[in-house]
C-alpha cells in the first residue's frame, strides 16, 4: 500500500516537476529566490550584526558609490550593500513566517467553513467576511502598535490581517472537493469529519495552498517594508526600515538614489520571484489553466 | 498614531497636502496688503493666555499682549515695555513698576488697575495658573495705584523682571467667570501688543492684523497668518511652493531639503535649546520613598560618569544632527546665554575617552562577563539599560542607535523603547518606569524655570501627581544654591550661582548633556524684505523669547487680483474628478475583460 502510493507520488512530482520546467519564468524565479534564500542563510558566515552598527560606520555619509562601498553609503556612513546583505535575513525571515501563519489560519478556517455547512460554517465565514472587510494595513499597524515592535508582533500583524482571502479560496475548493462521489462513499464507509477533512479534502487543496503560500510570501514581505516605512518596525534592519530611513534622511534632497534604489530593487527583485514562482505553480496544479495537449 | 496616518497622506495623497494652505487666503481680496503668512507645526491649544501652554500661542500671545518688561532685543536683559520704569525696596521685597501712558486696542487707556487685576487673578484663581502659576507664586500681594503698580512679594526674587505672564486688560476680562473653561475665542481682541488677533480657525490659522495704535508704532505689514500644518514635510512643501513666508523649528533633514531654491533663505545661528539624557539615579517621590523600576547600577555616580566617557558628542552632533549642532561641555544652558552659560574646563570636563569609561567601571567592580556585558559587583545583575525615546522621531532613533555602539564598548547593554509622547511623559515624569531617556529644554533668557526643574519639590507626589521634574533630582547642594541666586539681585553674583548649579549637574551627573542643535529656519526672500532676530546680531527668528523679530517683519505687498489662487483650487478639483472617472472606467472595463475571458475559459 505504501509502496504503491510512494510510486504514485514520485510519479505525480515528476509530472509536476516536468510541467513547471515548461515556464520559463517560474524556473527564473526559482533560481532568484533560492540565490536570496541562500545568501540570506550564508550572511552569517562572512559578516555580522556590526554593519548595522553606526559607530562602525567608516564612510563618508551618503557617499555614491565607489570600489569600496559598491552600492555607496547611507546618512550614518554605512555600506547600503551589506547593510541589504544583513537586512535580507530580516525581510525573509518575517515575509515566510508571516506567509506560513497566514496559509496556516486560511487552510484551518476555510477547510472547516465549506467542511461543516450549518451553523458553523455560516459562522466561520461571517467572520473571514468581517476580516476581509477591514482595512488590512491599517488594522496591522494598530496591532503592531499595540503589540509593541518585535519580530514575533510584526509577523503576527501581518497573518492575522492577511488571512481571509486564503480562508475564501480554500473554502470553494473544499466544496469542490467534498461533492465528489468519493467523499460520499468514504462517508459511507464510516469515515468521521478528521478522516474525510485531513486524508481526502486537504490533499486536494494542498496544490492551491502551495501556490497561494508563494504569492502570500510576496505580499508579506511588502507589507513589512510598508510597515517599516510607515514607522512600524522591529527595530532590526529590513527593506523597509532602510526605505524608511533614506526618507526620513532626505535621500531624495541630497541625490543619493543608490539608497532608494537598492532596497526597493531588491523588495521587487523577491517579490516578482515569488510571484512568478506562485503564477508558474498555479498554471502547473490548477487543471483548468492546464494548456490543451501537455 | 495621528502621526502614521498623516504619514499615509504623504504617501499618497500629496495632492491634497499641497492644498491644505489655501483655505486660509482664498477668501478675501488682498491686493496691495502686506501680508505674511507663518507655518507652524503645532496648533493652538487656546487663545486664552491663561490657559495656553504651547510655544506657537504663547509666540502669538507675545504679538497681542504687552508685558511688565520684555528682553532686549539686543542683549536679552530685561528692558521697559509696558513698566517704564521700576525701583525696588533695600529689602528686595517691594517693587514699584510705573506704567506707561498708553492704549488698549479698543481705546480705553491701561492703567496698572490691568496688570494687578492680572497678577491677582494668577494668583488667585487655580484655573488662571494653568500657564503661567509659578511665576507668581512668590507674590504676597500686588495692588494698584493710578499708573504705579507694587507687588510685594514673600520672599526677594531676582527673576521679576523676566515675568511671563502678558498683562490683560481688566474691563474685557473681569466679566469671566469660568476661567477653566473659557476659549476667548473673541475677536477682534483687545489687546497692547504689535498685533490684534481678528479670526481662529482650530487646527487650520491665526489670523493677526496691525495694531495701528502700537505705542512703538504699528508694524510696517498689514496682516500676519499662523498656518498650522500637521505635518513637518507638508509645511515644507509649503514653504517651497509659497503657501507660507516662513518657517521655524526645522530638524536637520527638513532644513537640508531647502537647499537649492534661490527664493527661500536658510536660516541656521546656535539655538536655545539643549538636548540631554535624563538618567534613572534613583528615582523618589516628593516624600523620599523609592519609585519606578530604575536599573540599580545607574545609583552609582561612577556608572554615570563611565557612561557620560563613553559618548562622543562630537560623532553625534555631526551625524545625528548633521553638524547642525554645538556639542555639549556644559549642562543644561546653551551657550547662546552668555552671560549665564557655564562650561566645563580642566579637570572636570568630561571628554570622549573609551578607556578611561571602561576603566572606571574595572575600578568600581562591574567585572565583564563571557559575552562581554559588564555585571554588578555584588551579583549577576547585568548592565543592561533601557533607552526611552518618542515613536516615529528619526532624530532620536539614530540617536539611540549611536548610544547603543557607545556603550556596547565599554559593555553595557542599551535597548530602545519607543513611547508615544503621554505615554513617555509619564513614565520619565511621574512613573520613573525608565532607565535612560531622552530629553530637552528651550531655555528662557532668564534660565531660571529650567534650573528648578531639578529641584526636590519637583518630584511627583506618593500619589502619582507629577511636579514637572526633568531628572528626580534632590540635591542638598543644587538646592542651597537655587535658595541663593533668587535672593542674588545683583546680576553678576547671580549668574556666578547659575554657573555652580550646572556644575553641580555636570559633575553629579543625573542628566548628561549631549548637544545644543541650532536654531534652523527658513524663509522666503521673495516675500520677506527684511527682519530682525532676537538677539538682534545672530539670533532666532520663530519661537524666540521676544516679539521683535514679527515687529521688525517687513514684506513685499500682495499682487493686485487673486485670481490664480481659485484657478489652482478648480483645477484641483478637475483633476480629483478626473482621477475619480479614469480609475472608474478602467475598473469597469478591466472586470468585463477579466469576466469575457473567464467565459472563455469555461
Amino acid at each position: 500500500m505504501t509502496s504503491v502510493a510512494w510510486t504514485r507520488r514520485r510519479l505525480a512530482f515528476g509530472r509536476f516537476w516536468d510541467g513547471f520546467r515548461h515556464e520559463r519564468a517560474g524556473v527564473i524565479g526559482l533560481a532568484v529566490l533560492v540565490a536570496a534564500v541562500v545568501l540570506a542563510l550564508a550572511a552569517p558566515l562572512f559578516i555580522g550584526e556590526s554593519v548595522t552598527n553606526v559607530v562602525k560606520g567608516t564612510g563618508d555619509r551618503m557617499a555614491a558609490p565607489s570600489l569600496d562601498y559598491p552600492f555607496g553609503t547611507d546618512e550614518s556612513g554605512r555600506s547600503i550593500l551589506l547593510m541589504v546583505w544583513w537586512g535580507s535575513r530580516t525581510s525573509l525571515l518575517i515575509g515566510f513566517l508571516a506567509a506560513l501563519l497566514t496559509i496556516g489560519i486560511g487552510a484551518v478556517v476555510g477547510i472547516a467553513a465549506g467542511h461543516f455547512r450549518g451553523w458553523i460554517g455560516a459562522v466561520l465565514m461571517r467572520v473571514t467576511d468581517w476580516f476581509l472587510v477591514l482595512p488590512s494595513l491599517v488594522t496591522a499597524l494598530v496591532l503592531a502598535a499595540i503589540l509593541g515592535g518585535s519580530t514575533l508582533t510584526i509577523i503576527i500583524a501581518i497573518g492575522v490581517t492577511s488571512w481571509p482571502s486564503t480562508a475564501r479560496l480554500i473554502r470553494a475548493q473544499t466544496l469542490a472537493v467534498e461533492a465528489r462521489p468519493y467523499i460520499e462513499r468514504s462517508k459511507a464507509l464510516g469515515g468521521g469529519h478528521w478522516h474525510i477533512t485531513t486524508r481526502h479534502v486537504l490533499p486536494n487543496v494542498a496544490p492551491l495552498l502551495l501556490a497561494s503560500t508563494t504569492l502570500e510570501v510576496a505580499s508579506a514581505i511588502v507589507t513589512e517594508s510598508t510597515l517599516a516605512f510607515l514607522g512600524v518596525s522591529a527595530n532590526k534592519t529590513s527593506w523597509g526600515t532602510m526605505l524608511r530611513a533614506s526618507y526620513d534622511w532626505g535621500a531624495v534632497n541630497q541625490g543619493a538614489w543608490w539608497y532608494i534604489l537598492i532596497p526597493g530593487l531588491c523588495i521587487v527583485a523577491v517579490v516578482m520571484a515569488f510571484t512568478l514562482c506562485g503564477r508558474a505553480l498555479e498554471s502547473v496544479l490548477n487543471p483548468r489553466l492546464r494548456k490543451a495537449g501537455v | 498614531m495621528k502621526k502614521l496616518f498623516a504619514r499615509l497622506a504623504v504617501l499618497g495623497v500629496a495632492l491634497l497636502v499641497a492644498g491644505q494652505g489655501q483655505i486660509a487666503h482664498a477668501q478675501e481680496p488682498a491686493a496691495g496688503k502686506k501680508i505674511v503668512r507663518i507655518g507652524a507645526t503645532q496648533a493652538v491649544d487656546s487663545m486664552n493666555p491663561f490657559l495656553a501652554v504651547r510655544l506657537v500661542s504663547s509666540s502669538i500671545h507675545r504679538l497681542m499682549y504687552g508685558f511688565l518688561t520684555v528682553p532686549d532685543p539686543k542683549t536679552l536683559q530685561p528692558s521697559p515695555d509696558l513698566a517704564e520704569s521700576w525701583t525696588t525696596s533695600d529689602d528686595g521685597l517691594t517693587w514699584t513698576f510705573k506704567i506707561r501712558q498708553a492704549k488698549w486696542s479698543d481705546g480705553k487707556p491701561i492703567t496698572a488697575e490691568d496688570a494687578a487685576w492680572t497678577f491677582n487673578k494668577v494668583m488667585t484663581d487655580d484655573a488662571a495658573k494653568t500657564a503661567n502659576g509659578p511665576a507668581a507664586e512668590n507674590f504676597e500681594s500686588v495692588t494698584a495705584n493710578g499708573q504705579d503698580l507694587v507687588i510685594k512679594t514673600k520672599a526677594p526674587q531676582a527673576s521679576m523682571l523676566e515675568n511671563p505672564i502678558p498683562i490683560m486688560p481688566k474691563h474685557v476680562w473681569e466679566k469671566v467667570t469660568d476661567m477653566a473653561n473659557y476659549d476667548a475665542e473673541v475677536y477682534p481682541a483687545v489687546g497692547s501688543g504689535a498685533y490684534i488677533a481678528i479670526e481662529h480657525k482650530k487646527d487650520q490659522y491665526v489670523k493677526l492684523k496691525a495694531n495701528p495704535d502700537y505705542w512703538r508704532g504699528a508694524p510696517k505689514i498689514d496682516e500676519l497668518q499662523v498656518i498650522f500644518y500637521d505635518n513637518p514635510a507638508a509645511s515644507i512643501v509649503g514653504l517651497k511652493k509659497g503657501e507660507i513666508d516662513l518657517i521655524g523649528r526645522l530638524s536637520p533633514p527638513e532644513f537640508e531639503a531647502l537647499k537649492g531654491d534661490s527664493n527661500i533663505v536658510q536660516w541656521n545661528q546656535q539655538g536655545r535649546r539643549a538636548n540631554y539624557l535624563q538618567i534613572n539615579h534613583g528615582a523618589t517621590t516628593s516624600d523620599d520613598k523609592p519609585i519606578g523600576d530604575g536599573h540599580p547600577a545607574l545609583k552609582d555616580p561612577k556608572v554615570r560618569q563611565a557612561l557620560h566617557y563613553a559618548i562622543d558628542k562630537q560623532k553625534l552632533a555631526d551625524e545625528v544632527q548633521n553638524g547642525l549642532a554645538k556639542p555639549a561641555d556644559g549642562s543644561i544652558v546653551p551657550p547662546m546665554y552668555t552671560d549665564f552659560f557655564w562650561e566645563a574646563s580642566g579637570d572636570t570636563k568630561v571628554s570622549h575617552d573609551v578607556a578611561k569609561a571602561n576603566q572606571i567601571l574595572d575600578d568600581a567592580g562591574y567585572k565583564k562577563g563571557s559575552d562581554g556585558v559588564r555585571t554588578m559587583p555584588d551579583g549577576d545583575k547585568k548592565l543592561e539599560f533601557r533607552f526611552s525615546i518618542h515613536t516615529d522621531t528619526p532624530i532620536e532613533d539614530k540617536l539611540a542607535e549611536y548610544l547603543t555602539g557607545f556603550f556596547k564598548e565599554i559593555g553595557v547593554t542599551l535597548t530602545t523603547k519607543k513611547l508615544d509622547s503621554s505615554k513617555f511623559t509619564e513614565e520619565t515624569g511621574t512613573t520613573a518606569l525608565f532607565d535612560i531617556a531622552i530629553s530637552g529644554w528651550s531655555v528662557n533668557p532668564d534660565p531660571e524655570e529650567v534650573l528648578a526643574t531639578h529641584l526636590c519639590s519637583r518630584r511627583p507626589t506618593a500619589s502619582g501627581e507629577g511636579g514637572g521634574t526633568e531628572s528626580f533630582y534632590c540635591d542638598e547642594t543644587y538646592e542651597k544654591l537655587y535658595q541663593e541666586q533668587l535672593k542674588e539681585l545683583d546680576r553678576p553674583k547671580r549668574a556666578e550661582i547659575i554657573k555652580q548649579m550646572q556644575e553641580r549637574l555636570y559633575t553629579d551627573a543625573p542628566v548628561i548633556a549631549i548637544y545644543y542643535p541650532n536654531d534652523l529656519e527658513g524663509y522666503r526672500k521673495d516675500r520677506i524684505t527684511s527682519i530682525t532676530p532676537i538677539p538682534e546680531n545672530n539670533g532666532i527668528l520663530y519661537g524666540g523669547s521676544g516679539f521683535w523679530p514679527f515687529y521688525t517683519l517687513d514684506a513685499v505687498a500682495a499682487p493686485a487680483a487673486g485670481s490664480a489662487e481659485s484657478g489652482s483650487n478648480t483645477g484641483l478639483i478637475a483633476g480629483v474628478v478626473g482621477a475619480v472617472v479614469v480609475i472608474g472606467l478602467g475598473a469597469f472595463f478591466l472586470t468585463r475583460r477579466r469576466k469575457s475571458v473567464a467565459d472563455e475559459r469555461e
